[in-house]
Order: structure tokens, then C-alpha cells, then sequence
């Protein structure tokens, strides 16, 4: 009763727009995330295009140098950040307790603070661009370039603190995902019996744990030099060391991009079996293979380090680790290539989004080995290879599979399919632009050309093949735009899709399209690997039940948003206290106090409305 | 198709790779690591062009595998799918094979990482690199008037066939030096001590270097070149440092530059001058240099001027950062700025 009185009445319409700020629905938080990461993999790409026609040509004037900085600073970090791992986010959310028979995640209120927070987060650094201070000492902020002293904008704050926001967002998430892959599995889906999606997403989920603290630890440090004069990286003389930043963001990084990497290896091991007609070959190696690559993720960050003088003895530890995890890599590789071995394939979107990322990361993933050859490093470190590397790692791996993913669920999503017409053409668009975009640059980087620069002289030779590579961002960019047809067009007036249209396996797709609010109307008992290809397995479950017997979900809650909303303004009062201090004060204050109240708002506020259990016992 | 594919995949690729290559080295970049020009860089590519290779042939053969099932196992009616769950022998084996695939890289590169370590030849030249935002200073030790510092900026003048061992500086944020036909990069570090590989250039000639490592707004440009001279032109390049310039003849424009350098005396100095401010680049010899401004413009009167009176216009320098003011704002006219030129350009080695 106390819940559901004062002046944050608690929402219990199922519609409209305080129905999805107050949601902690995990489908709802999904699409909230995936709306999101798409929204600003728009801006994050726009960014970039910026970058493309400045590079298009010698020594272009179109742009500043501090505009240029400032694009390619904010495409990696909004990328990283606000586009690749909220789109994973989007896909454990829907998927997770779907596919392990769950009703929701394990703590559906941590969820939607988890979403807010990278939210205001994001907003938080993006807002720096209207006051004049947009980040531009690149994405991964070496110091002491983020310091006081040459950074003078605030655009450095603004950076640093909006990361530190987002943080706390995700490492919740990974805490709520480790503790719902572990213990809200249906009965009878044993670990092993797990859809390899579910697999890498409980991956994910301990990379995270483990991987955002020493970010978190750095970040708090720059934030300590910048606003409170402490010396962790900027007065050499007295003691500090700008190396110890890259080391503490480099244990963050490298996982980093196997967090960014794993669910779309996840979503394509599940997406291959489906078009195939059969089950993942060697389903075990393909789970320790992740598991592996994981483990060896925290042993590889010195490798974005070769240049620094670190001596032969941790260049060459760090160089024969980074070889090793090339092992798993390709042992995924293989056993994605021998499910198609037997196969009866069908080239639907989805499974040519699948093939292109293989075929894409796996080149990516052999542009990686050259440079863990620190001699091969030497010349390629901070050149266009790195970038034409890490990209076909990141789009042609993470893009690719993420896109694969979305043609996939699309239908379980919204009920209705994708227009398999425009998806071919998204498909070949993407593929074509996407290699145009970043073959050449190997060859950039060959001959020499560094990235992060924002303009080149005539004579460098390097201007014929950045015309190609800008010529290819424009091809992708067309490729986004059929997407968004397609999308748009289905929303409107797709077919609609059935519970199963692509004939699959696993549990999300034994109910309704959409799935309905509490997911399964009888949690299902699992004896396979593959429940809806397995006839002795099947799984038969009633379509929908009665409103008067539908399971009691948690309700929807103000609070996550509000604590949320209260740490990211106590981030901005920090910014307003440079300037001016009794403002800055007061903000951090009254949010601080804010926030206070709403955690105590949380922490009382039964999960399930007394009201709304009243109406179904 | 199959079998096409199978047998002369490596065949094809090893052309195809021979194709880029001779490409590659004949690309006409000054920057290009395939066209190295020191035993350093040389023993890099050597290394370079097998990862290429190996990784190629691996990459093709694993593409062309991949279209060969699909192409193979696409969906015909009346055929289903055979339900394979794995194999272990075959698992094991793709989990060796790349192993002893990383085996044939990775023994050379350790290799060449112990390389790294030896010293160098007893004649070694010692030299120091330090990195401000946005140029290069050099440094070498007891070479100087006196067994002093010889101190040079933006044009790293080395002699021919004779071991060079740089010693990395930075005097701000972290930079990176990098020649590409002449040595690998290794980065600038404040508050750090990094060495460069030891590297003994081929022959004489002007060689492109440039900042690697993201250093702030004007990174871009802030270039270098390493000017590799017979042994006897490096002496006489040395020796004309030390010995400073002779006086200009009396009433020239580069006399009255001379005494208008008086101005700039507090930030650059000139070797042999009362000339002696270390707060920007030496401009010792600075006639004998083939750009200005590290390394963006060719050394030529008008782009000489033009720097002088407003750097701003050429590197884009953020407000408050420490750097040339501006003097084409009244501080020097057109007249006091083409002398001082005029003195610059007439600090040569004859």
C-alpha cells in the first residue's frame, strides 16, 4: 500500500511512455537498448563520415584539426561504448531468459538502472558537444595528453566522467546476468545444454566483472588529477607515470574486445545451426573455445603496448600470448565451418550475415596475428593497418554478426519479418562497402600512413586510396539506409511471423511472436541441446493462459530511473563546481540526497504492487 | 571446382602475394615500409613479408574452404542434412595445426626480439630525440663546441653506414618517432627513457619521419626528416655547427636579420651566436634544412615568411598552448620579417 501512494505513484499502465521509463520488462529493457545503440551507431557513424570526407583528399581544409580530433574521439568511444556493447546488451536482454526458459533476469530493477545508466551516461558526454567541449584527446585517453594542463576545455571531464557512469551500468549488468544464467536455468537445462549465445553471454557477463575495475580504477584516478590536483599522471617529477594509465586501460581494453567480440560469436553459433539444418559441430570446443579466449583476454594488453619500451623479455611473453589466443579463435573458426559441412544451407539474411562475419573476423582475426609480431608491430603500431585490423574485428565480426542477429530475432521481436529482398540488398551493400572501406587501409598502413591525422600532404602517396576508403564509408552508409527501409516497412506492414519461421531450436522459439509479458505460460523442462528439433524432447507448451491465471511479474518501478538520473547529474555538479563552486555544490548535494531517497524508495518497494497481486489471488 | 580450389589455392595466393608485393615496394609513398632502406627495417620486412604470406595463404585457403561449402551443401530437395555433432580427432587436429602455423612465426620473432637486444657496433652514434608538441629536437652528446651538446631540431642528420642508436625524450605528452624506410617506431614518454633500435642506413638521402603516437590537435603535423650524409659531409655538417656562421656582410638583408633575430633569441638558438633560447627548435645550419615548420613545408623564402609572421595559419595551435607567437600582428613588419628570413636561409654549411 505505502508503495503505491506519495508523489511517485507507482505506474501500472502497460502502455505509453511511462510504461517504458518505469519498464523493468527484460524485452522492453532490450529494446530500449537496442533502440539506443542504434541511435547513436547513426551519430557514431555519421562521425565517421565526417573523418571520410575530410580524408578524401590532400590536405583538405574542410574541417579543423581540432574538429577532426574531436570525431575520431567520439566514433571509438561511441562505437565501443554506446553502440557495440549496448547492442549486445539488447540481445542478452531479450534473449537470455528466453532462451533458458526464464521468466525475466534476476534482478529486473538492476536491469533497468543498468539501461538508464548508459543512457545518461552517453547524453552525459554527448551533451559536452552544445557547451563547446567535445572530447577530442582520442578514445583511449593516453595520458598525460587528458591532463589539466593540455587538455583546457572541460571536454576531457565530460569524457571521463560519462564513461564512469556508463561503468556502473554495465558491470550491474554483468553481475545480473552471471547471477541469472546461474540460477533461473528451466529444469533440465544444464549448463551443457545451454544455447552457445547463452554460453558466451555468461562469458561476457565475468569479463566484465573483471575487466571494468581496472578501467574504473583509472578513470577514478584521471578524474582525481583533473578536478582535485592529485598526481597519479601528470607530474612525472614527483613521482607519477603516464605508462600506468595505458597499462590499467589496456587490462580493460584488450577484454574488452573479446566483450565486444564473444555475443556475436554467440549469436552466430546459434544462427548457423538453424540454416544448416543441423546441430553446432563440436558444441563443447565452441563453449571452451570462448571460455579460453576469455582467460587469455587478461593476458594480452601489453600488446597494444610493443612500442612503449617495455624491453624484449614482456614483448616477447606478450607476443607469444597474443599468438595463442589465435588457437581458440580458430578453433571457433573451424567448427563454424564444419556445421556447414553436410549441411542443407539456405541463404536467408540472417545466414548471410553469419557468413559474412566468419569470413570478415576471420581476417580481421589473421591481420591480429601479424601484429602480435612485435617486429611487424613496430611498423604497423598506430598506422592504418591497425585500424583497417580492428575493424574487421569489430564490424565484420561484431557489426556483422550483430546485423545477423537482428534479421534473425527480428520476427520473435516484433512478430512480424524482415523484407528478405532489402536484407539481401543491406547484406551485399554492407559487404561491398565494408571491404572498399577497410582493405585499402592495410595497404595504408604499408605505406605508411598514421592514423589519427587529420590531414596528409600531396606527396605522400596517400591520396588515390583514401578516395576508395571514403568512396566505401558512403557505400555502407546506403547499406544502413536500406536497413532502416526495411525496418520500417516490416514495423508497418510486414507479414507477420509465427511462432517459429525459421524452423529453429531453441526455447524462444516454442512460444508467441512477440513473446508474451511473463514468456513461458509453464516454465518448460529441457532434455536437449536443441528442445524443439529433439522429438523425444519436445517441448509442447500451452500458447497462453487465461488472464486470471497469468504469472505475477515484477512491476514496473520509478526508482531505477531516478537513482540513475540522480548520479549522472551529481557527475554534471562536478562540472558545474569548476566553474562555479556554490552551484556545483548545491547540484551535487540535492542529487546526492535524490539519489539517497530513491535507493531507499528501491530497497522498500515491494517487487510485485500489493494492488496488482491483489487482483490475480 | 573442388579440387581446382583445394590444390592451387596456395599456388595462387603465393602469385597473388608476389603480385602485391613488387607492388608495394614500387609504391611511390616516402613513408613506405616495404621499401626499407637500413639493415633495421630490413630485417623487419624480411619477417613482414613471411607473416604476410602465412596469413594469406591461411586466409584464402580458409575463404576458398568456406565457398566451397556452401556452394557444395546448399540446400537441394530431397537431401537433408546430416546430423554431425563433432568429431574429436578432427578437433584436436585444427587445434595443433594452428599452433605449428604460429610455430613458423613466432620462432623468427623471437629471433628477432633477441636481436633487439645485442649492442650495437662500438662506433655507435649516440643520439638523443626529444618530442615537444609539435617538433623534434636532437641531441648529440659531446659533439658539441667545447665536447658539448650538439643540438639540432626537426632534421636529424645522421652519416651513412654507421650504427645510430637513438635515445628517446618527451618533454610534454607521449609522442612517437618513427622513420619508416629507416627504423621501426618506439614512443617518446615523458618522465621515461626509451631507446630505438639500432638502425645503419643504406645510403644517403633525405628519409620522411613523423609523430605515431596521437600527441594532441596539431599531431598531424608534426613531421621530421632524417638527412643521411656521406661520413666526410657529416663532419663537415658537424663542423660547420660547431663553428657557427660567419658575420653576414654588412648592410644585406640577412645582416639587418641578424640583429632582428634578437627578437626570437629568447626561444631558438643558433650555434656560435649569443643566440642561446631552448624553449623552440634550434635553427643552427637552419639554410642547410630541407623543410620548416617539422617537417610541412619545403624550406623556401615565401613559406619561411609566411611561418614567421603566423604560425597560426599554418599549424593549428589551441589558444593557451605553449607555442611561437604571432608576429604579423604589428610586432614585426613585412620588412624585419623577410631579413630575419633572409638571415635564417643564410645559415649555411659553406
Amino acid at each position: 500500500m505505502a508503495a503505491n501512494t506519495g508523489i511517485l505513484r507507482r505506474p501500472l499502465a502497460p502502455v505509453g511512455i511511462w510504461a517504458w521509463m518505469t519498464t523493468v520488462d527484460h524485452k522492453r529493457i532490450a529494446v530500449l537498448y537496442g533502440v539506443t545503440a542504434f541511435f547513436f551507431f547513426l551519430l557514431g557513424g555519421m562521425e565517421a563520415l565526417v573523418m571520410r570526407v575530410q580524408l578524401a583528399s590532400a590536405e583538405s581544409t574542410l574541417v579543423s584539426a581540432a574538429t577532426f580530433n574531436a570525431m575520431f574521439t567520439m566514433h571509438g568511444t561511441t562505437m565501443v561504448f554506446m553502440v557495440v556493447m549496448p547492442a549486445g546488451a539488447a540481445f542478452f536482454n531479450f534473449l537470455v531468459p528466453l532462451m533458458i526458459g526464464a521468466r525475466d533476469v534476476a534482478f529486473p530493477r538492476l536491469n533497468a538502472f543498468s539501461y538508464w545508466l548508459f543512457l545518461f551516461g552517453a547524453l552525459f558526454m554527448n551533451f559536452s558537444f552544445f557547451m563547446n567541449a567535445f572530447p577530442d584527446m582520442g578514445w583511449f585517453g593516453y595520458a598525460p595528453l587528458t591532463s589539466n594542463e593540455f587538455t583546457i576545455s572541460n571536454a576531457t571531464d565530460y569524457w571521463v566522467l560519462g564513461l564512469l557512469v556508463m561503468g556502473v551500468g554495465t558491470t550491474a549488468a554483468g553481475f545480473n546476468f552471471v547471477v541469472t544464467i546461474l540460477n533461473m536455468r528451466a529444469p533440465g537445462m544444464t549448463l551443457m545444454r545451454m544455447p552457445v549465445f547463452v554460453w558466451m553471454t555468461l562469458i561476457v557477463a565475468f569479463l566484465i566483472i573483471f575487466a571494468f575495475p581496472p578501467l574504473t580504477i583509472a578513470l577514478a584516478f584521471l578524474t582525481f588529477d583533473r578536478f582535485f590536483d592529485t598526481n597519479f599522471f601528470v607530474d612525472i617529477g614527483a613521482g607519477s607515470d603516464p605508462l600506468l594509465w595505458q597499462h590499467l586501460f589496456w587490462i580493460f581494453g584488450h577484454p574488452e574486445v573479446y566483450i565486444l567480440i564473444l555475443p556475436a560469436m554467440g549469436i552466430v553459433s546459434d544462427v548457423l545451426p538453424t540454416f544448416t539444418r543441423k546441430p553446432l559441430f563440436g558444441y563443447s570446443m565452441v563453449v571452451f573455445a570462448g571460455v579460453v579466449i576469455a582467460f587469455l583476454g587478461f593476458g594480452v594488453w601489453a600488446h597494444h603496448m610493443f612500442t612503449t619500451g617495455l624491453g624484449p623479455w614482456a614483448n616477447a611473453a606478450f607476443s607469444a600470448t597474443t599468438m595463442a589466443i589465435a588457437v581458440p579463435t580458430g578453433v571457433k573458426i573451424f567448427n563454424w565451418l564444419a556445421t556447414l559441412y553436410g549441411g542443407s544451407i539456405t541463404f536467408k539474411t540472417p545466414m548471410l550475415f553469419a557468413l559474412g562475419f566468419i569470413s570478415m573476423f576471420m581476417l580481421g582475426g589473421l591481420s591480429g596475428v601479424m601484429h602480435a609480431v612485435t617486429a611487424v608491430d613496430s611498423q604497423q603500431q598506430d598506422t592504418y593497418f591497425i585500424v583497417a585490423h580492428f575493424h574487421y574485428v569489430l564490424f565484420g565480426g561484431a557489426i556483422f554478426g550483430i546485423n545477423s542477429g537482428i534479421y534473425y530475432w527480428f520476427p520473435k521481436i516484433t512478430g512480424k519479418m524482415l523484407s528478405e529482398r532489402l536484407g539481401k540488398v543491406h547484406f551485399w551493400l554492407m559487404l561491398i562497402g565494408f571491404n572498399l572501406t577497410f582493405m585499402p587501409m592495410h595497404i595504408l598502413g604499408v605505406i605508411g600512413m598514421p592514423r589519427r591525422i587529420y590531414t596528409y600532404a600531396e606527396d605522400m602517396g596517400f591520396e588515390f586510396l583514401n578516395q576508395i576508403v571514403s568512396a566505401g564509408a558512403f557505400i555502407i552508409a546506403l547499406s544502413v539506409i536500406m536497413f532502416i527501409i526495411n525496418v520500417v516497412r516490416s514495423v508497418r506492414q510486414g507479414e507477420p511471423a509465427g511462432d517459429n519461421p525459421w524452423g529453429a531450436s531453441t526455447l524462444e522459439w516454442s512460444i508467441s511472436s512477440p513473446p508474451h509479458h511473463y514468456n513461458f505460460a509453464i516454465v518448460p523442462t529441457v532434455r536437449s541441446q536443441y528442445p524443439l528439433w529433439d522429438e523425444n524432447a519436445n517441448v509442447i507448451l500451452p500458447p497462453a493462459l487465461p488472464a486470471h491465471d497469468e504469472p505475477v511479474m515484477p512491476d514496473p518501478s520509478y526508482w531505477p530511473i531516478v537513482v540513475a538520473f540522480s548520479i549522472t547529474m551529481v557527475a554534471g555538479g562536478l562540472i558545474i563546481w569548476q566553474g562555479h563552486a556554490i552551484a556545483g555544490l548545491t547540484v551535487i548535494a540535492s542529487m546526492g540526497l535524490l539519489g539517497m531517497r530513491a535507493i531507499y524508495g528501491w530497497v522498500l518497494e515491494p517487487m510485485e504492487d500489493e494492488a496488482h497481486v491483489s487482483v490475480h489471488h | 571446382m573442388a579440387r581446382f580450389l583445394k590444390l592451387r589455392t596456395p599456388i595462387l595466393t603465393v602469385a597473388l602475394m608476389a603480385l602485391l608485393l613488387a607492388v608495394l615496394s614500387a609504391c611511390a609513398s616516402p613513408q613506405n615500409t616495404f621499401d626499407p632502406k637500413s639493415d633495421a627495417t630490413d630485417s623487419i620486412l624480411t619477417i613482414y613479408i613471411l607473416v604476410t604470406v602465412v596469413a594469406s595463404v591461411v586466409g584464402f585457403a580458409v575463404l576458398a574452404a568456406m565457398v566451397w561449402l556452401i556452394i557444395k551443401f546448399r540446400a537441394k530437395p530431397g537431401v537433408p542434412a546430416k546430423q554431425i555433432h563433432g568429431n574429436t580427432k578432427l578437433e584436436i587436429a585444427w587445434t595443433i595445426a594452428p599452433i605449428l602455423i604460429l610455430l613458423i612465426i613466432g620462432i623468427p620473432t623471437m629471433y628477432w626480439i633477441a636481436g633487439t637486444a645485442e649492442d650495437p657496433a662500438p662506433n655507435v652514434l649516440e643520439v638523443e630525440a626529444t618530442g615537444h608538441q609539435w617538433w623534434f629536437e636532437f641531441t648529440y652528446p659531446g659533439m658539441g663546441p667545447d665536447g658539448g651538446d650538439l643540438i639540432t631540431a626537426n632534421e636529424l642528420v645522421i652519416p651513412v653506414g654507421r650504427d645510430v642508436r637513438v635515445t628517446l625524450h618527451s618533454d610534454d605528452v607521449v609522442h612517437s618517432f618513427w622513420v619508416p624506410q629507416l627504423v621501426g617506431k618506439t614512443d617518446m614518454i615523458p618522465g621515461r627513457t626509451n631507446v630505438l633500435q639500432t638502425f645503419n642506413a643504406y645510403e644517403p638521402g633525405l628519409y620522411y619521419g613523423q609523430c605515431a603516437e596521437f600527441c594532441g590537435t596539431a599531431h598531424a603535423l608534426m613531421r621530421f626528416r632524417v638527412n643521411v650524409k656521406t661520413s666526410a659531409d657529416f663532419s663537415t655538417w658537424a663542423d660547420a655547427h660547431n663553428a657557427g656562421p660567419a658575420a653576414p656582410e654588412p648592410g644585406t638583408a640577412a645582416a639587418r636579420g641578424s640583429l632582428g633575430f634578437a627578437t626570437c633569441s629568447g626561444c631558438h638558438a643558433i650555434s656560435g651566436t649569443a643566440a642561446q633560447g631552448r624553449i623552440g627548435p634550434d635553427l643552427s645550419l637552419f639554410g642547410e634544412r630541407s623543410t620548416i615548420a617539422a617537417g610541412i613545408l619545403d624550406n623556401t623564402d615565401a613559406n619561411l615568411k609566411a611561418w614567421i609572421g603566423d604560425v597560426r595559419s599554418i599549424k593549428p595551435i589551441p589558444e593557451g598552448a605553449r607555442f611561437m607567437p604571432t608576429f604579423n600582428d604589428g610586432t614585426l613588419d613585412e620588412g624585419q620579417i623577410a631579413d630575419i628570413a633572409a638571415y635564417l636561409n643564410s645559415l649555411t654549411a659553406e
